[in-house]
This record gives C-alpha cells, structure tokens and sequence, in this order.
C-alpha cells in the first residue's frame, strides 16, 4: 500500500531563477503520483497560482495556496518559513504579507522581518524548515518563536534529500521537534516536477548568481531529489506517521482561489440610488445626447436588451468606473475612445466610452457581456498616449494607491533572451553570445537554431552547443519577471492587497500586482484597460490647429461624414500619416478594395490583417467585389450572416454567428470558440471545436466543403482576426485622420511632427509627403518658432504653411525652448550673444540650436554660428556686459551636402533637396531609375532603382518574403524580396542604407512592386549621413 | 634634428604572432578597432559594432582588446630600435619616434635606416607606417596618416597644414567643435585668427600645432632599456605544430637581436617559454658555444631543437628571456626574488622532497567548492599556492547545502569497483552499510557527469570506507556497479 502525501513546499518557475517546473507541470505530474493535495509555495509571491489553480481544477488536484519566506533579520538570515492559507481571510493575510515585503524592497526583492508576523498571521499555517546549522541553536529558538506567533498551527519540516547522513538528519529534527514541542512533518522543497530538470535547475542557479554553472560549486543543489518524488519513494525515506502528518495539515487548508470574488469599487453611485439606477439614468441621458431627436427604436431595444442583462449579471459598477474615467478625460479635453468589442455595446456609446454609432453597425452585446460566459466584460479605452498619465493619476488620486494598482505582464524567456542566459551559464564567452543573439535577432524561431549556430561558425553536434540547444529549448517560455501592463487597472472596494499581492514596478509612483490578464479573465475579476493611442493626440492637435485657423473649436463630431474627396484620396493610397491605412500592405490594398464608405473602411482595418489573408479571405472577397466572381449564399441563415461582406467572413463576429446559425453553437460556445480560435496556434486544442462545427453543420444540410472552408477560414483567423466593432472604432479614426490630411494637410503635418513618436513614418517623410501636396514647410528659427511645430499664414489664401518647432532640436530641453518664446515675447532678439543672455541658454542648447540652423536669422550660415557660441562658451563672465569685438572669420559656408548631412543629424530631416537628389548623377551613370520612373513602368520590365531604407518589413503571413521600401526625392519604391534571395544577400538586405536593387517590375493596377533579382549595398554614397529604417515592427 | 616615426595601425591586432585560420578582429568597447585583410575584404572595418562584425563574417574570430600586450609590443619594438640610437621614444598607442641625427654618419644616411626599419619590421611580422621629418611630432603625424615620406624643412609648414586635426588633438569635443565650423585640416585651424582659436578651444591644441613646427620645444623622454631581454607573445589561437611554433618566436628573436645589437653585447643562452593550459609551461633552453647576436643564426638552432621536441600539448603563448647577456658575465640575476625566503624549512622541505621524488609527486591541495568529491579537492604547488590563496574564487553556500557530509581522508584517485553478491557489495568480505545513501548528481556541464548514491561502510576487519554505487544516468553507460572511493583515518 502506498502512503498517501500532500506535498507542502513546492517552488514552481514563478520564483524565478529557482523553479524549474511551470506550475501546470507540477501539477499535472502530482496528479499523476496520486498526490492528495499539492502546495504551490513560491518564494514571497502568488504569481503562479492562478495557472496552477486552473490546472488543478481540470485534474480535480486539492491545490493549498502559500508560499515560502526567509525573513531578515539585523544579523542577517532569520527562519525560513512555508506559510500556507487555511481560509480566504488567511490567505488574505498572506497576500497583505507578501505585499508588505515586496514593497520593502527593490523591484524583484523582498525584504519581511520576524516582527512582520507579530501579529501571527491568522488563518495561515506554518512549517519552518531548519536551516543547515549543525549546533541546532538557531533553528530551536525559530521553532519557539514560531510556536509562540502560530499557536497549534506550527510544524518543523523534515525534507530528507539524500544529504550526507539522512537518519542523523532526522533524528536531529526530531530533536528539535521535541524540545520546540511541535509536531514533524514530511516536506519536498520541491523544484522541479521531475528529477531530469536538474540542469535546467542548475543553470538557473548560475543564471542568478550571474556566473557560469562550473564555478557555482556549492550553491548548486548535489542532487536531483528536489522533485515531485515517487510515493514509493517517500515510504523509504520518511517514517509513516511523518507522511500522514502532511494530510492533516492540507485537510485545514480549506481555501481555494475560486472563493476570491470581485468587490466594485461603491462610491460612484450616488446616495438614494442603487447601481442599476443610476446606470440607467446615465444612459438615458447619454442617449438623448447622442440622438438629440430621439434615439432610433432598435437602439432601444438594444439598450434595454443590454441593461437588463448588465443588472442580472450585476456588472454595473463596472460600466460606471469606466464613464467616471472617461468623462474626467473629456472634461479635460483628453480625446479618448473605446476599442474592441465594447463598441458591441449601445450603452458603452450612450456613455460616451465608445463612438461607433449603434444606429449604424450590427451589435453583438454576446460578444461583449455573456450570461454564459460570466465573465467580467473587458473595455479598453484610447487616450491621447501624451496625456494619458493625467487619467492614471486621476485614477490614483480617486481611488488611492492601496485599492488601485496595474496588472502585470509576465515576461518570459524568447529564445533570444534564453540564448543568452544558458550561454553565459555555460560560460561561452561574450563575443560568441552576441553573435549567437544577434544571427537568431529576428524571424527565427528554435527550428531554425541549429541553422543558424551552423552559420555562426558553431558545431550543433559539439557537446556544449547540444547541452545549450537542450536548455534553450526547455527555458524558452519560463517566466522571468514581472513587468507592468501598459494600462491595465484593477481597482478594489477595499485593500486590493488582500485580493493579490502588490510589488513596486520599475517605473517610481508605480505598483503592479502580481497577476496578469489571463489570471484576472480565470478569476472573474475585472479589469480597466488604459491604453495610449498616438493617433489621438495627432487628431487633437490638428482639431485644434485647424480650428484656430478657422476661428471655430473644432471637435471629432463637426468632420462631416462621408466626404467623397477624402475616399478619393484613399483610393489613391495617398494616406501616409493616415490612422492604421498607411502600412505598406494596407496602402498596396487601397487601390484595389476601393474603399468608397464608411462601411468600406471598416472592411479595409479588418482584411488587411494576418487572420483573413491566412484564412484565403482577401481575394475572394477582392473579385466579389469586383464582379468577377458570383456572390452566392448556402442558406438564408447564412445569407443573413455574410451578406454585407458579400458572402466571405471578414470579422469574428461573423465566425461567430457562422457557428451559431449554421452549425447550432449557442452564443456561449461560440465565445468558446473565440478564444480556442485565438489560443490553438500557441496552444492546440482547435480539435473537439471542429468536430462539433462539422457535425452540426452536417447536420443542417450543409455540404462537406462548405463545413471544410468555414473551418479553414477559422483557422486562419487566428488569433489575428479583428472583431467588427473593433474595426469599426478604428476605422472612425481612420476617417477623421484622412480628412484632416485631405482639408487641412498643414495643421495634420504639424500636428503629427507634434505628437511624435507615433505611427509608421519618420519625420522627415512625413515633411516630405506634405511637401510633395503643396504645403509650405518652414525651417526652425529662434526668430519665429514655438516648442511645438505651428502654421503660419502665407500671406494670400492658399494653405498655411508649417513652422517647423524648437521640438526638433536634438537635444534641445523643453524648458529652454520655452524660456526662447518669453523672450522673444517681449523683444525681438538682435544677436546669438542677446539670445543667449534673455533666454538663459547653456552652452549645450545653444550648440544644439547652431546645428539645426535655427540661429541662421542672427548669426548667418551654421558655421559663423558654431564660431559666435564657441567665444562664449569660455568666457561666460564677458556674456554678462559687453562682448569682446571681434571680427568674425569668413568662414566658408557648407556645401549643400555638408548641410544636408547635418540637418539630418539634428532635426531627423532636411528642407533642402533629398539627399538622392544630390547623388542623381551618380545614380545615373550607374543606371538607376527614380521611384517615378519606376510607377510609370510596364508590368514585366526589368528595372534598376536606388533609395534609402526607410522600412523593411517581414510580414507572418508571406512565408520569409521581406517588404523593402526605399525612397528617393520622388517617391517610394516598395521592394518584394523573395526569401532565397534574402538569404542569400542577408548582408545587403539588413545592412544596406543606401540599397540599389535590379528586378522586375510587378504592376497591378495602380499598385506597383519592384521584385528585386539582385541587392546592391550603396551606403557608402551616403557618407556620413544619418538615416533611419523602421524595421520588422 | 631628424626624426623617424614608426607608426603600427595594426598593433593591437599583429600583437598575436600568428594569423588566426579564421579571419580575425580586435574588440574594444563593443567595436571593432582593427581587423585582418580577410575580414576587410568582407565588409568590416574599425568602427562597427561587433555583432555587425559577426553579422557580415559569421565565422569571425573576435579577441578582445589587450592593452597591456599592445605596451608589451611596444616596449619590445623599442629595444630593438636602438640598435639605430639611442634616442627612442614611445608615442602610445601604438608608435615609437627616433630622433637619429647623430647616427646618419654611421649609417650613411637616413635612406638606409629607413629600409633596415623596415625590413625588420616586415621581418618580425608588422605593419608599419615610417615617416621622417625635422620634428618629432611632424614625423608622428605624418606616419600616423600612413604618408610615408620624408619631409625637408622647407615643405614642413606646407605638409602639415594639409594634415587632418584629429593629429593635433583627439578631444572629443574639440573636435566636434571644429568640425561644426567646418575645420577638417591643420591648414584650416592656421587659416583661423590665432587668438580667436585660442579662445574657443583646448589650448593644447594650438600647442601641439606649434610644437610640430618646431615653434615650441618639444622635448622627448627617451626609452630606457631593461638589463636584460624577456618578451612574450600571445598566440592567437593554441598551437599545435612547431613549425607554426617558429614563425611565431622569430619576431622575438628579431627583437632579441636588435635589443644585444642595442648595447654591443651577445648572447650565450636564451629560454623559450611554451606556455600551456592552466599554467603549464615548456621550458626550451638554447645555448650557443660562443656569444651571438645573429637572429637567423638563433632561428636556425630554435629550428633544429624543435624539430626534435614533440609538443605534449597545444601551446597558448610563448616567451623568449635572454639573461646572459655577455658583457655582463657571471652570475645571471634571479628571477624573482627567492621565493624560499620567508617560508623556512617548510620550503626547503618540498625542495627536497622534490628532488628525491620528483616535482611531480608532491604537492600542497586545497579545497574548491564542488559537489563531486574527486573535484572538492585539487593539487596546487606548495609553494606558490600560499600566495595565490586569495584569487580562489569564493562562492557562498546554497542555503542548507553549504556543509558537506563526512569525507574520507585518502580519496583514491579513481574508484576501484567492488565485487557484489546477493547486492551486498564486497570488499574482503561483505561491506556493512552504515550511513548513506548521499546522493551526489553533478557536472553535466564538463562532461564527467556523476549519479553515485555514496555510503559509509565498514569492512569485514572494522575499518571504515566510503563506496559508492553508481545510479543509472540517461548516458551509455548503464551503472548500478559500486565502487571503493575512499578511506577513513
């Protein structure tokens, strides 16, 4: 008969850098061994216990909750205690502890004192695991102590690990046990699932320390045993009644994580109302302001249909902490809108928290909020990305650091990072693990790594090169730290401590829990999404430069719907700048798609993406359009479904009802569907869904291929395909973007120079385009620019013209740029010396204004001025009175490429000519055509151009093809390279600035491609000067 | 004055005697700082980023920097430069200058200096910029631009004005200010109102300008020689071959050479060191029957002896130390100072001990921090080990793993396997087990991995062993033998 065991001191890989085993392996593996109950008991932190808990459930495993803690004390090392929860008020307890001891220390520490449990930690157990002093002194004054603090709730731990004499062992712990007066119980100081993660474990002992394996001699665990062992095992080591104690501890550990429940923050409901009222009465008034003459009647209905739904699940504070969070924005003038499936919700736009018209899309609130799925429904908000910290810390302020905190990103191994660590603990030297990273720096993944160390002069068969692939592979998606989500909060009625410990993030005035979003979904618990959009500001901001222009406050609502001069534009891919549509393989599909509506727009966000160019979507649909295929339906039901994508599923609400109307899923699990659909590449599990989608289609009179083709469109949606509504939101910003680069291309230009960083091209195209449309762009100059890029009138009545800002200068504070405008305000500047003397500039503002030129109106060509601030610089004093005279040298000005040179290295972009405008001569003699010239030649001919590398892309779907777009003074190149030659010219393709390519010009229609048969490096043209590419993003 | 300057763009690379068989650079700061012609020849040069290196030559050998080696080189260049004058200066990084004026009459002239430079410099396996000119400094800048000429007087101020400014100072900042004004020649900073430059700019710019017109003093502290000869050059990667062995040392016998023709005296004896792994060295000793400072007639005997000397292991670096030197007859000077004194009898001991037995035979241990018993402990020499004592690497316990269990006081050098019957090992009769087992699973990373379940057991005649039976581990072999590992006192 083999004893049955709860196994009480078990680390998973959430304590990182000791734990060799993923939760859901421990588990699964002390399933297996019949264990009764498992405790997940990582060192001073929670943050594995969720997967564990979920995997637990699935098996039907008891999980006890805890975790394992030295404390400090002043000598150093105090006990080393495992604390376990027995019920939801101790494991509360436990988690304000552990919250406690993180916030006492640096990020990724901890620090916890024996004076932290004088309270005694009230529904907790505890073990204490002696440490290794041989006298027994320390350990036996621990154990009182701890009998003291944990009154008939304390226990020595006996872990018998094969050390060097384990019958002396135990009966000296039995010793101790006596004269403490506790009981003994048997424990594992598990670290592993099975004994052959020993090198694994082992490496991560040297990854910690930060040395190699061979020199971390004693620090390394002598053996294998600390794993989930054999029961047989555990009946040789341990006495009986030893192993029996450990089910007498699990049995009073009743607590499960399923008991946490989410308490809504209250005070948002104001007094006399209860939640559900005051939700209706904010969406009542939202609707008379949405629809001032009268909302349509099927919204409504949809209103009312989702209300009575949101009250029967109870999720209204939720709804109400999101409008508090939103109107605050807009009362601040934050522009801020929702995204995802939230636009499924009627009364989301009745709130204000999202913008797509329900009068005007198809909503699918099962798709947002579900009784079935009884799950808190999710509602990330957009805001402006440079004044999105003013809503954090309004969240903060309102709620207080203790009941608001984010959630957090577990960030794991990737290969690269694995790579690293294993090769630094298998003491290969720097050199060889940088060469080892950067040949695996993108598009590989661990099929490629023997490949790839082939090529960087690695042997894969070399016993250290094996050992290393072994350990990668293993490490590879082991957590590794804790990082904080971009914005999402969880906010608590009460302490959110006692729901999940709290850590200091990275960033100071941050704190993060110790659960991400897959944990807080498997809980139940909600979330607010705070996420910063680029786009936002940049729509702001040309709202608001137009506006002043016109005399008139312009908003999001005054840009007229349906401008056909905007879809014109569109047409043409004439988008850089433009929201989401101006990615090479969304502006390759513009001319084809021919987006001529709103609705059209909403197609374009939501095609032009992984799942539906997998899924074979994108063609059909093309030619349907187009006439040149019969648009055709297998039944009204489903005619019902695709009609308005013509018959081809384009968003995932329309798998979704696919499942639901053609092979009888209910709404709920179709959502189950969603997410295996947006999980199986990572993790399988696609397969009951396809017999089940088959059967019920079958089953309905579909035929076999119909059922095979929805299943392959599934498939290829992925986890990529986008939720209509999603596209829907985004394809309104998508919209208003175009038209503002359509009617006021000056304020757009400015306004996104205003707001960078953000979107796909760099300054300098973003000058040239609005250059390229007729808009007068100025350079800097003390004289006249702001900090922020501003339009100046020109004097007649064509377009303004942009005055590029002092937010240009490299290297130029704020604050001087700002001190420039007062001064300037009160007095025009007569000299550098003036300039310098009013505004309070330093030597370095004043070198950073020299080299973008912007003292040419004082001084004359950037040379005099580098001479006039270098005689100050040494002598400050004299700036005070009067300069010393003297008689500037005739310094000889720049020629225009040493000008062009360093308006590149300032500003990020030049007025002059292109830079390939000054090496046409030289192109031409070797033959290169410009991008024009390109665009206006014949489909098939063999063609030769040159441009700098402002992108290369290499999208998921094109199997090792790389997207290159090269630009020259007039235009762009989009360059197709199939993978073999890639390979083949990786040095050109990745290292070229200046890239020459010989091909053949592919042409459809408007869209043309040059397909490169050859790649020739020309950097060496470009000198010295500083381009920048925007690489696989 | 007539200065000759010897610049080596190469130094930090060519200070490893032997082209590595794949294409090589030198590291310094995550750049590359001077890289061989094969790995010019595909696109690497000083400047880039050392995974860009790697990227465009995958099989790039890549050696950090080492600036105490590049001094070394440098030191050793010197000695041998003064076979020409006495006046040798060292211009780090990487040139020395010559003032040899008062060596022109015996030369014949400065013609034939600069081609024997050169040729010894070619000889020992450099490359070399040698430039002449009136001032020390003019002749420095002129190598360093890699213009090999030999300036008059009259051409100096034309010259040097064409030079760029990064000769005159190697300020960042400096020069990012002079390039901002468009400044890229010596001619221009001249071009420029003299008090206006001195205003704006490091003073020690304009100094240097003058003093390579010979406007200023520019006085030199000369090389002083060591009294005796010892140079040592790393190799590039371990060698095997002697012959490649050869083409390495003839560098140092060059020098050698050049270093006895220095200070008119010869050689009767001098040392190649071979220097192995872990700090094994060969010693190959060379005397010759009479006193010579001929570096082919060196190379010809250092040829002979190691044709008939087979390597017992690959060679790391080398060195050649000259002491007896002939003016200087008699006693050569020790080597350190004697390393006997200060440890008493206990030295004079090993020393006997030594004699009696053979070095090999005796030695000091210490313990090193390591799970498997046959690496807990390692032989270190008794004498030097108790200086070296500190540089132990310390390494803190793992929490309850710190204390080692019982161990035996003579640990056989390999276990012996013991007979087993009715699984009871034998050793003179059945072994009682005692205590155990004490599982000890380690070293996968070095290839000697262990899995042995160790015991105390006592023997038939009541001594006490330590035996271990070995646990089946994934490799070939299959394990479950048990072995005697030790003895208890």
């Amino acid at each position: 008969m083999l004893p049955a065991y709860a196994e009480l001191h078990c680390l998973s890989n959430f304590t990182f850098l000791r734990g060799a085993s993923h939760p859901e392996e421990l588990v699964a593996r002390a399933d297996a061994l019949g264990y009764s109950a498992l405790a997940i008991t990582d060192e001073c932190s929670l943050a594995g216990v969720v997967r564990a808990h979920l995997a637990a459930k699935d098996v039907g495993l008891r999980l006890l909750i805890g975790t394992e803690i030295t404390l400090s004390d002043a000598a150093g090392t105090g006990p080393k205690l495992v604390l376990l929860a027995q019920d939801r008020a101790g494991y509360g307890n436990l988690s304000e502890l552990i919250t406690r001891g993180r916030r006492n220390a640096r990020k990724g520490a901890y620090r916890l004192t024996c004076a932290d449990l004088d309270t005694g930690l009230p529904g907790c157990l505890a073990l204490l695991v002696p440490g290794n002093d041989s006298a027994g002194v320390s350990d036996l004054a621990h154990a009182r102590w701890l009998d003291e603090r944990f009154p008939g709730r304390a226990w020595v731990a006996a872990e018998l690990l094969c050390g060097p004499d384990d019958r002396a062992s135990l009966e000296q712990l039995h010793a101790l046990a006596q004269a403490a007066n506790l009981p003994l119980v048997a424990a594992g100081d598990v670290h592993m699932h099975v004994r052959s993660r020993r090198r694994l474990q082992d490496t991560l002992t040297a990854i910690r320390l930060g040395r190699p394996v061979h020199a971390c001699g004693k620090a390394l665990h002598p053996n294998a045993e600390r794993h989930l062992r054999l029961r047989v095992r555990l009946a040789q080591r341990y006495p009986a009644a030893l192993l029996a104690e450990t089910l007498r501890i699990a049995e009073r550990c009743a607590f499960s994580l399923d008991e946490l429940r989410y308490e809504y923050p209250e005070e948002l409901v104001p007094a006399g109302e209860t939640p559900a009222s005051h939700l209706r009465k904010l969406a009542e008034t939202g609707l008379t302001w949405r629809f001032p003459h009268g909302a349509p009647a099927h919204v409504r209905t949809q209103v009312e249909h989702e209300l009575a739904l949101v009250a029967d699940l109870g999720y209204e504070p939720y709804f109400l902490t999101v409008h508090d969070i939103v109107s605050f924005a807009r009362a601040r003038g934050i522009l801020c809108q929702g995204r995802g499936s939230a636009a499924n919700s009627a009364v989301c736009y009745a709130l204000g928290i999202t913008e797509v018209d329900p009068a005007r899309m198809s909503m699918l609130f099962e798709r947002f909020v579900s009784r079935e799925r009884n799950e808190p429904p999710d509602i990330d908000v957009d805001f402006e990305h440079q004044r999105r910290e003013e809503v954090i810390q309004y969240i903060y302020a309102k709620y207080g650091r203790h009941r608001a905190a984010l959630t957090a990103t577990v960030i794991t191994y990737r290969t690269k990072s694995a790579v690293r660590d294993v090769g630094k603990a298998l003491g290969l030297d720097l050199h060889q693990i940088d060469r080892l990273t950067s040949s695996l720096a993108w598009w590989d993944g661990q099929r490629a790594l023997p490949g790839r160390l082939r090529e960087a002069g690695f042997d894969p068969a070399s016993a250290v090169i094996e050992r290393l692939v072994e350990l990668v592979a293993t490490l590879t998606g082991f957590p590794r730290h804790l990082s904080q989500h971009t914005g999402g909060f969880v906010i608590a009625r009460d302490r959110l401590s006692r729901l999940v410990p709290i850590e200091n993030a990275a960033m100071p005035e941050r704190s993060v829990i110790e659960w991400d979003k897959d944990d807080l979904d498997a809980l139940g618990l909600l979330k607010v999404d705070v996420l910063a959009l680029g786009m936002l500001s940049a729509i702001r901001r040309a709202l608001d430069l137009a506006g002043r222009r016109r005399g008139v406050r312009l908003t999001v609502a005054d840009v007229p719907a349906e401008d056909p001069g905007v879809y014109e534009m569109i047409q043409h891919a004439d988008t850089i700048g433009v929201f989401q549509i101006e990615s090479r393989a969304q502006m390759s599909m513009l001319p084809r798609l021919r987006p001529a509506c709103f609705f059209d727009l909403v197609i374009e966000v939501a095609i032009v993406r992984p799942g539906p160019i997998q899924g074979g979507m994108v063609h059909p649909y093309l030619r349907r359009r187009a006439g040149l295929e019969p648009v055709s339906y297998p039944s009204e039901a489903v005619r019902a479904v695709l009609e308005r994508t013509l018959g081809v599923p384009i968003f995932q609400e329309q798998v979704m009802s696919l499942a639901v109307v053609a092979a009888g899923f209910t709404p709920g699990e179709a959502d189950r569907l969603r997410r295996a659909m947006a999980a199986w590449r990572r993790k399988g599990g696609l397969e009951p869904f396809e017999r089940r989608l088959k059967d019920g289609m079958r089953a309905q009179g579909y035929t076999e291929g119909f059922a095979d083709q929805i299943y392959r469109q599934i498939l290829g949606f992925g986890e990529y395909g986008f939720p209509e509504s999603h596209s829907a939101s985004f394809a309104l910003l998508v919209y208003v973007s175009a038209w503002l680069k359509r009617y006021e291309p000056a304020a757009f230009c400015a306004a996104l120079l205003n707001s960078q960083p953000m979107g796909f091209y760099a300054p300098a195209q973003l000058v040239q385009d609005a250059r390229r449309h007729g808009v007068a762009v100025r350079p800097v100059d003390v004289t006249a620019s702001d900090w922020e890029c501003t339009l100046e009138s020109p004097g007649s009545r064509e377009s303004p013209a942009v005055r590029l800002g002092l937010l240009m200068v490299k290297g130029l504070p704020q604050a001087s740029a700002e001190r420039i405008v007062r001064a300037r305000a009160e007095r025009a500047f007569d000299s550098v010396a003036d300039l310098a003397r009013r505004a309070g500039l330093d030597r370095r503002d004043l070198r950073g204004l020299a080299a973008a030129d912007a003292l040419a109106a004082l001084s004359g060509h950037r040379r005099t001025a580098h001479w006039q601030i270098a005689g100050f610089e040494t002598a400050p004093v004299l700036l005070r009175d009067a300069p010393i005279h003297e008689t500037d040298p005739a310094l000889p000005a720049p020629t225009e490429g040493e000008s062009l040179v360093a308006d590149y290295a300032s500003l990020g972009l030049t007025l002059g000519r292109h830079p390939l405008a000054l090496l046409r001569d030289r192109l031409r003699r070797k033959r290169l055509a410009t991008a024009a010239e390109i665009r206006a030649m014949p489909h098939g001919r063999f063609a030769r151009a040159a441009g700098i590398v402002t992108g290369r892309q290499r999208p998921d779907t094109a199997s090792g093809v790389v997207f290159v777009t090269l630009e020259d003074e007039t235009g762009h190149v989009n360059v197709v390279v199939w993978r073999s030659l890639g390979e083949r010219q990786r040095r050109e393709l990745l290292g070229s600035r200046l890239m020459a390519v010989h091909g053949v010009v592919e042409r459809e229609g408007e869209v043309v491609h040059l397909v490169a048969r050859q790649l020739v490096d020309e950097s060496a043209l470009l000198g010295r000067l500083l381009t920048r590419s925007r690489d696989f993003h | 004055m007539q200065w000759i300057a010897i610049h080596l763009p190469q130094l930090p690379l060519e200070i490893f005697g032997l082209p590595t068989p794949e294409p090589c650079a030198i590291a310094h700061g995550g750049c590359v700082l001077a890289c061989d012609a094969r790995a010019t020849a595909r696109g690497v040069r000083p400047g880039l980023a050392v995974p860009a290196a790697c990227a465009l030559v995958p099989s790039l050998a890549v050696r950090e920097r080492d600036p105490a080696g590049e001094t070394e080189a440098l030191i050793g260049l010197a000695g041998w430069a003064m076979q020409f004058t006495p006046s040798v200066a060292l211009e780090f990084p990487a040139a020395l200058v010559l003032e040899v004026e008062g060596s022109l009459a015996l030369f014949g002239g400065i013609e034939p200096i600069l081609v024997a430079l050169r040729k010894g410099l070619v000889d020992m396996g450099f490359s070399a910029s040698v430039a002449g000119g009136p001032t020390a400094k003019s002749a420095v800048w002129l190598a360093r631009a890699g213009r090999e000429t030999l300036l008059v007087p009259d051409m100096l101020r034309a010259t040097v004005a064409e030079l760029p400014v990064q000769m005159a100072t190697d300020e960042i900042e400096t020069l990012e200010a002079l390039a901002a004004i468009g400044v890229t020649t010596i001619g221009d900073v001249l071009r420029l109102p003299r008090e206006g430059v001195a205003r704006r700019f490091d003073r020690r710019l304009l100094g240097e300008i003058d003093r390579a017109l010979g406007r200023l003093p520019d006085p030199h502290t000369f090389f002083t020689p060591p009294p005796r000869f010892h140079a040592r050059l790393e190799l590039p990667a371990e060698v095997t071959q002697a012959d490649m062995l050869l083409f390495a040392a003839r560098r140092l016998l060059v020098q050698l050479a050049g270093f006895l023709a220095a200070r008119a005296s010869g050689v009767q004896r001098f040392v190649l060191r071979l220097f192995h792994r872990e700090r094994r060295t060969t010693e190959i000793a060379i005397s010759l029957v009479a006193a010579s400072r001929d570096a082919e007639h060196f190379i010809r005997l250092l040829r002979e002896r190691l044709g008939a000397t087979t390597l017992s292991e690959p060679v790391r670096s080398i060195a050649l130390a000259a002491e007896a030197i002939v003016p200087l007859a008699g006693e050569p000077l020790p080597l350190f100072d004697d390393p006997a004194r200060g440890h008493g009898d206990w030295a004079r001991l090993v020393e006997r001990l030594r004699a009696r037995l053979g070095t090999a035979a005796v030695h000091g241990m210490t313990i090193s921090a390591e799970h498997r018993p046959e690496r807990a402990s390692r032989p270190l020499d008794p004498v030097l080990g108790k200086r070296r004592r500190s540089s132990a690497p310390s390494v803190a316990p793992a929490g309850s793993d710190g204390g080692a269990g019982p161990r035996p006081f003579w640990l056989l050098p390999n276990p012996q396997p013991l007979a087993e019957r009715g699984a009871v090992p034998y050793h003179g009769g059945p072994l009682m087990l005692l205590a155990g087992p004490e599982r000890i699973e380690s070293g996968w990373w070095d290839g000697s991995e262990i899995a042995r379940d160790y015991f105390i057991a006592r023997t038939a005649d009541q001594a006490l062993v330590w035996v271990f039976r070995e646990r089946p581990t994934p490799g070939p072999s299959a394990g479950g033998g048990w072995y005697l590992h030790g003895l208890f006192a």
